[in-house]
């Protein structure tokens, strides 16, 4: 099994990577410092696995080479886990990416990063809905601190394909129950 | 099942009603300071600050490393003590490993510095370790610090309508930036660049124009007080060819959308990995071979090789570029390394205005051999390209430079 970093530029993918395997890859706070892929490995309950540190992509449609090289990553491995990794105070257009994955068939978990970003400026994600939605893992987390990075690893193994239709199925659902209850969701 | 974009952004829709709550929005000092560094009216001047800052900070710690330390060390201690015990004074071997020396009324002398002994084990190391550590430590370091800050986004952003006239955007100043550093990484970042003409320039762009942070430090070392108008050639050539290469070249130069992220805290664990990482790959690359060069350079000289080319190009150096005649052995020696034929230019009598020219020359002519093998990675037609455009380049280029310093009545 192999498990690929993927997610927008700049939204701390080789922080993940460097906590996760011990490397040293060079992160900076500007899109576009990983242009190339970076391999390293990491222990899951005591198995060695491969881990590649993607350059950021903002869709699965590519627009430079750094894009397609991530691209090509992710249709080039065969039995791949998937790490979205989104910037919490994007959220939207790091869901569009995250979606783009799961409608390929590729289990995913979603590490929602930089909460402290969010709170900065005033955005409270209910992580635990976001998860029941999606039927994947979902994780806060603060890379550079270390913030959930041990509880992203320990979910890992909670990654699986999920059908696009359960996820509009639930949407709709918590959206019925929602306003049943006459609240906005968020708790 | 796949979705459409349209149904796609539908669903976030609806999940992040579900799931996201967005309080009212603080105006906060970062975001206060964010906007004064990006805004043209106060940018400008903060980028120009902070650009004058790196600049400063970086000539007085390599200076004060270079000539308050290792210059007195290699110069006292390390060179007379190689001279003194290295076998066979005068032969071959002493001469590529640590001393050509030089012949003054009849006899044989041995050098006094290690500038201008050309040994293996005297220049090569000391332009390694005396000159080219210091400089690219201290490099480093502030630029680990810009990028950790997150200013190289803004950066990018106020640059952006200058680098369009040259067939690139404001991002390009990323991989420009990085390849003061070193080119190798310079080139692999213009693959942030969205087509192949805007990577194609600014490859081509890197390889002549850009001084390596190796080079600026032997520069900054040996000719100081001519590093202003050495740089300010080399940005003018920047954008002169930019302009000219933009408009031969056919192909698209979209614009830039960029995130600018907000300000952080650099953490001082990564800046340290960072600095220590590439110092480290720097020195991979570079050590072996600056001496290898060195031993090269010097082999080639007891050969007589490089006085043969000199002799066979000596008229285009003279006539053409307006240099001394003896600068072609180094000028030919900077295939293999640039830092050592700045530092070999140096000893060599001439006018200010040719020792400008010269090292100008040096810097424009040849990517270093690393950088070539990089790009040859990313695309053998389009080294080929870079070659074909840095040979016109260097002719045009050299002799305009010598043309200027005539009408300015100084070559």
């Amino acid at each position: 099994m192999k498990i690929l970093l993927m997610g927008h530029p700049n939204v701390g993918k080789s922080v993940f990577f460097n906590r996760l395997t011990g490397a040293n890859v060079t992160e900076s706070n500007y899109p576009g410092t990983t242009v190339d892929y970076t391999k390293g490995w990491m222990k899951i309950e005591g198995e060695d696995v491969e881990l590649t540190d993607v350059p950021g992509t903002f869709s699965l449609d590519p627009k430079d080479r750094a894009e397609e090289v991530a691209v090509a990553m992710l249709h080039e491995s065969k039995d791949v886990k998937v790490i979205s990794v989104i910037d919490a105070s994007k959220i939207e257009r790091g869901l569009y990416l995250a979606l783009e994955i799961i409608e390929e068939g590729y289990p995913l978990v979603i590490a929602l990063n930089m909460r402290d970003v969010a709170e900065d400026k005033n955005i409270l994600i209910d992580a635990e809905n976001l998860e029941r939605i999606l039927g994947i893992p979902v994780v806060s987390t603060v890379a550079i601190s270390g913030e959930g990075i041990k509880e992203l690893v320990s979910r890992l193994k909670d990654a699986k394909p999920v059908k696009v239709d359960d996820i509009i199925a639930n949407a709709a659902k918590t959206t019925i129950t929602a306003d049943a209850a006459g609240a906005g969701g968020a708790t | 099942m796949k979705l459409g974009v349209e149904e796609r952004w539908d669903l976030i829709d609806r999940i992040s009603k579900e799931t996201v709550t967005f309080g009212v929005y603080r105006h906060t000092l970062k975001d206060a300071i964010g906007e004064l560094t990006i805004k043209p009216m106060t940018g400008i001047p903060v980028a120009i600050a902070i650009l004058y800052g790196f600049w400063s900070v970086f000539g007085s710690f390599a200076g004060f490393f270079t000539d308050g330390f290792f210059v007195r060390l290699f110069d006292a201690y390390w060179l007379p003590w190689l001279q003194a015990v290295f076998p066979g004074e005068g032969g071959w071997l002493y001469a590529i490993m640590v001393d050509a020396g030089g012949i003054e009324s009849g006899e044989f002398v041995l050098s006094s510095n290690c500038l201008e002994s050309f040994g293996v084990l005297t220049s090569g190391l000391f332009v390694a370790i005396g000159v080219v550590l210091p400089a690219i430590l201290i490099f480093y370091l502030m630029l680990a610090i810009l990028e950790d800050i997150g200013y190289m986004p803004r950066l990018a952003v106020l640059i952006d309508t200058m680098l369009h006239k040259i067939g690139l955007h404001g991002y390009a100043i990323v991989p420009t930036i990085l390849s003061l550093g070193c080119n190798v990484p310079g080139v692999t970042a213009t693959r942030i660049l969205e087509t192949k003409k805007q990577r194609f320039i600014m490859m081509t762009l890197l390889a002549i124009f850009i001084p390596c942070g190796a080079q600026i430090g032997i520069m900054q070392d040996v000719v100081p007080d001519l590093m202003g108008w050495i740089l300010l050639y080399l940005i003018i050539g920047y954008f002169i060819f930019g302009y000219i290469l933009n408009k031969v070249i056919p192909g698209r130069a979209p614009e830039f959308l960029i995130d600018v992220p907000p300000y952080r805290r650099p953490m001082l664990s990564n800046i340290g990995k960072k600095v220590l990482g590439r110092v480290k790959g720097f020195f991979m690359v570079a050590l072996p071979f600056v001496m290898l060069g060195c031993a090269i350079v010097g082999v080639f000289y007891q050969l007589g090789v490089i006085r043969f080319l000199g002799d066979l190009l000596a008229p285009i150096f003279v006539g053409w570029f307006g240099v001394p005649a003896e600068t072609a052995g180094p000028l030919v020696a900077a295939f293999l390394r640039k830092d050592l034929a700045v530092a070999q230019l140096s000893v060599i009598e001439m006018t200010k205005y040719q020792m400008i020219t010269a090292v100008v020359l040096v810097s424009i002519y040849f990517p270093c051999v690393a950088t070539f093998v990089m790009m040859l990675k990313e695309g053998l037609k389009e080294l080929i390209g870079a070659l074909a455009v840095l040979a016109v380049t260097v002719f045009l280029y050299g002799g305009l430079i010598h043309l200027i310093g005539k009408l300015l009545g100084v070559a």
